[in-house]
């Protein structure tokens, strides 16, 4: 091709060159799988093509363009389903096909200066995959599920959010037919932001309610994973 | 559910875990590039649960839970995840274990040619 000129050695990034054991049974399973008609290769790849294109950028814009709008922030708050076609995601048909699992009334919970509110799944780790996409590591731990419910406050404060107790915290539970997103009051000194500038701060945590958003602040609390003791093992 | 199924265990014991991986080779993607098959490979299996073995939604995550918790507890996630799930399939009888040695040795086989 004219003009390419350019090192491809110097721009490829490095690579795991070794075929591990994961790597192998991800593969092996899937291939049995399809073989025994449980799922086609079809289904497999447009799931997968669903899991490789979503991320809570849509729902980052779905609250930067509610603070930015109050008419935008009562559809959202009225028809969230209306609001998130506009940020591109179509909660019937998110994939294009239908996910059963992610088929569900979707909710939008606005924090007041009095309430804040937080979005865990207690049974398993039902998420608003469509808009947020995949879950963190976290948020899938029985630790944080089976100890956000009891003791909040305590829950968030390892995440570095410290709450005033003039301030509830309301715990959302989602389930396989509920799935809900925060949205956080605007920071002060963000008024005169454009609604770029904003997506910025709008980070996961925040769309979760483990963070509140912050001028400056557009990455993620890195939390250690703590294993879960199982019952029958503890003590 | 518990019992121990050799090839997954001999898994555990190599360690091909991705952090290790991932310092080895100097990548730095947080997660294995097996990760959103895994994802689609879940959510295909969720869509299908209609054979009584299959796991449905709930059942293949409380399997994941209790076995990550218990004879994967050493593995980090997604492995463990991909690992129970294995396990789920096997102890269901939905994969056989000897049928899932065989494909495992003929997949890597390919792998490497």
């Amino acid at each position: 091709m004219a003009g390419h000129d350019h090192d491809h050695d110097r721009t490829v990034k490095p690579m795991v060159d070794e075929i591990t054991d994961f790597e192998v049974l991800e593969i092996a399973l899937r291939e049995l799988c399809i073989e025994k008609g449980i799922f086609t290769a079809e289904e497999h790849r447009r799931f997968t093509e669903f899991a490789e294109q979503i991320g809570p950028t849509p729902a980052a814009h779905l609250v930067a363009k509610a603070w930015v709008d109050p008419e935008f922030k009562k559809l959202a708050l009225a028809e969230p389903m209306t609001a998130s076609k506009e940020v591109g995601v179509d909660w019937m048909e998110p994939t294009g096909f239908g996910t059963p699992s992610d088929f569900t009334a979707f909710q939008i919970l606005a924090d007041t200066p009095t309430v804040h509110n937080v979005i865990v799944c207690a049974l398993c780790s039902c998420y608003p995959r469509p808009i947020l996409g995949n879950s963190p590591e976290w948020y899938r731990t029985p630790n944080y599920r089976r100890r956000l419910v009891r003791w909040p406050r305590q829950v968030l404060a390892e995440f570095g959010l410290y709450l005033p107790d003039e301030i509830s915290i309301h715990v959302q539970d989602s389930n396989q037919k509920h799935r809900f997103m925060v949205m956080a009051l605007q920071p002060q000194g963000t008024e005169d932001w454009t609604e770029d500038q904003l997506v910025e701060i709008v980070t996961r945590d925040v769309l979760i309610g483990v963070a509140l958003p912050k001028a400056g602040v557009t990455t993620n609390v890195i939390t250690e994973t703590r294993p879960a003791i199982h019952p029958g093992t503890a003590g | 559910m518990s019992e121990r199924i050799e090839a997954l265990q001999e898994m555990v014991e190599r360690n091909q875990v991705w952090p290790v991986m991932a310092a080895k080779y100097g990548v730095e993607n947080p997660v294995p590039p097996w990760k959103t098959s895994l994802d689609g490979l879940c959510d295909a299996l969720d869509h299908a649960a209609c054979d009584e073995n299959v796991p449905n939604f709930k059942e293949r995550r409380d399997e994941e839970d209790a076995l990550s918790a218990t004879v994967y507890a050493n593995l980090p996630y997604p492995e463990n995840q991909l690992v129970a799930l294995a396990h789920s399939l096997v102890a269901r009888g939905v994969i056989d274990e000897a049928e899932l040695k065989r494909r495992l040795a003929s997949v890597r086989e390919r792998l490497e040619a």
